[in-house]
């Protein structure tokens, strides 16, 4: 047990030290993302000009929730499974994972916390100290806020990974997957509240969100971060989070099942 | 004892039917047609603990899906494979732990990291005991030479490194069994010799049972005493690669270049099978006349430019075998 548990830890610092080797793309990276706050940022600023609030809404309370959820983004970003499965599927790589006596989705989830952990350290925290000082957002005033956020932060990424992961897979089936890919990221971006808070939907758009696993992923530790989902409201939300990781890693260990025993390894 | 057992092996691909046009490319939209090809048809054979065998055949002859089924990585449309005890496809991840691979045409190597490193990381993969990782360490360095390359990155590395690194990367957790599945493909005269040399010595020091295929004739010759042929998905011959080199290795090609442009060029005992402008190709027996007589009748008759010798080569031999439909004779 504790074998398998440094086997897989051994993956996380290996990717690490991958990331260092590349320096540059982190930076670059950063400057992506400072990018897209900058617009999304400037987009919220002209919404809500001249006004005080909207729905009850302050103008700060949607800086400090979109600065926020630019900063998980910036971490969801260093590992981009469904990306490196559609490669190694098509370049018949997925072989040598094969022929490993491990669990493929879950070295992939380990790989992935070595290059997000090195880009956080490196970059994400650094830049979104500077920003928060700057701006001076809401930000958790407890630690059990704090520890909550942190938690439903956890779950969301943990929900984000297990979708992207069985998107991916289906490249086994699919071999060209762009348009599965559109689908993921589109739903994500839409339905996740990555840069529109679900409160603001219209309220059929709303019922429907409600009803997906995208919305744990950024909409949930975003409001609980800035302070619009306190108290008796928190526990649902965490409640509903981890029931849809719950069904999204079944649904994962389900295809990754189907899809190990349908390998049409490309390249002879 | 056999380590390998494989009966009545089959494996069927369905592959879409590509409907020509572009009328037909909006009608498999809708409506795919699937063609079922019999990769494997019928594949039987068992190969002892310790033995060196090559599994040869041409291109597209189902070398590749037997080694993918070998090592759990294909599931069988039908038929029993046993390795070492285990059924691969079921038990996928313990069959990693006693078989090594090695692909010629693909690394299994981290990229971006100093060589060392991934060897490192297979050892935590694989749960090699410190001290077992150690020797086998000391050991592989010196004979593949590895120390040259251990820190540079496995993107920096030639051909050649790459490919001792890898065939170290498969040794490191002492399978039982290795398959090697072209593992010279690309590599010049003397890094094929010393991945030769390599792959003899844990054959015979270590007591690896070893799977190859290859394309290169010389592969086989030095590396093995049996050889199991397929073609079309099915076994041709199996058996002593000396019975078989002495049945159908007997003919050579001499191509000659002449100086004068002869019509019709023609010797006693030797087949002109090919000509283009000067050269010309000659098929003769090395029973009925050597190579030097050959010559040196030529070279009496005609002003030579330039001359050489063709091995018969692997795919030709297969090609004698399945047209004549031999192996029945031979076995």
């Amino acid at each position: 047990m504790i074998k398998t548990y440094r086997m897989y830890w051994e993956f996380t610092r290996k990717s690490f030290q991958r990331s260092a080797a590349y320096r540059v793309d982190s930076w670059s990276r950063v400057l992506g993302n400072v990018m897209s706050l900058g617009i999304w940022g400037c987009i919220w600023f002209a919404l809500y000009y001249g006004k005080g609030s909207v729905e009850n809404i302050s103008f700060h309370s949607m800086l400090s929730y979109i600065l926020i959820s630019m900063a998980l983004q910036g971490i969801h970003n260093a590992g981009t499974p469904l990306w490196e499965i559609q490669r190694r599927v098509r370049t018949g790589d997925i072989a040598i994972e094969l022929l490993r006596p491990y669990d493929y989705p879950l070295r992939m989830l380990f790989t992935d916390l070595g290059s997000m952990s090195f880009y956080f350290i490196t970059a994400i925290f650094p830049l979104y100290t500077l920003i928060f000082i700057f701006f001076q957002p809401n930000i958790p005033l407890s630690a059990s806020q704090w520890g909550l956020f942190l938690l439903s932060a956890v779950l969301g990424y943990l929900i984000r990974y297990s979708l992207e992961l069985t998107f991916g897979l289906f490249t086994f089936w699919l071999v060209e997957t762009g348009g599965v890919e559109d689908i993921f990221y589109f739903s994500i971006s839409l339905f996740s509240g990555s840069v529109v808070p679900l409160w603001f939907f219209p309220d059929w758009l709303a019922s429907i969100a409600s009803l997906l696993p995208f919305q744990g992923i950024y909409f949930v530790p975003n409001a609980i971060f800035v302070g619009e989902l306190s108290g008796q409201a928190i526990l649902p939300a965490l409640l509903n989070q981890v029931i849809w990781l719950l069904i999204c890693y079944g649904l994962l260990r389900f295809v990754w099942a189907k899809a190990s025993q349908k390998v049409v390894v490309q390249g002879g | 004892m056999s380590i390998i057992e494989v009966k009545h092996l089959y494996k069927e691909f369905k592959i879409p039917k590509r409907q020509e046009g572009l009328a037909g490319a909006l009608r498999s939209l809708f409506h795919r047609q699937y063609l079922t090809k019999l990769a494997v048809n019928d594949i039987s054979f068992s190969i002892d603990s310790g033995e060196m065998v090559g599994y040869i055949g041409p291109n597209g002859a189902g070398k590749s899906t037997t080694i993918k089924m070998l090592t759990g990585i294909l599931v069988p449309s039908s038929g029993d494979i046993r390795v070492n005890g285990l059924i691969p496809y079921k038990e996928r991840q313990r069959n990693a732990r006693q078989i090594g691979v090695v692909f010629g045409q693909r690394s299994q190597l981290w990229w971006d990291l100093p060589t060392i490193e991934s060897f490192e990381l297979l050892k935590q993969v694989f749960q090699i005991p410190a001290d077992r990782y150690r020797q086998n360490m000391v050991r592989f360095r010196k004979i593949l030479d590895l120390d040259e390359f251990l820190h540079t990155p496995v993107r920096q590395l030639s051909l050649g490194q790459r490919m001792r690194a890898d065939i170290a990367a498969a040794l490191l957790h002492d399978p039982k069994i290795i398959f090697l599945d072209e593992p010279t493909i690309g590599l010049d005269v003397v890094a094929k010799e010393r991945m030769r040399s390599f792959i003899r010595e844990i054959n015979q020091d270590r007591g690896v049972t070893v799977i190859l295929t290859t394309h290169d004739m010389s592969d086989i010759e030095k590396l093995c005493q049996r050889m199991i042929l397929i073609d079309n998905g099915q076994v041709m011959y199996d058996g002593e690669l000396a019975k078989i080199k002495e049945t159908f290795g007997k003919t050579r090609i001499l191509i000659v270049d002449l100086e004068e442009d002869i019509v019709d060029f023609s010797l006693a005992g030797v087949e002109v099978i090919k000509q283009e402008g000067n050269r010309h190709w000659l098929k003769f027996n090395r029973d009925t006349i050597t190579a030097s007589q050959l010559i040196s009748r030529i070279s009496e008759n005609y002003n030579v430019r330039d001359i050489s010798i063709q091995d018969p080569e692997i795919e030709v031999l297969i090609r004698n075998i399945y047209e004549n439909t031999l192996p029945l004779i031979i076995d």
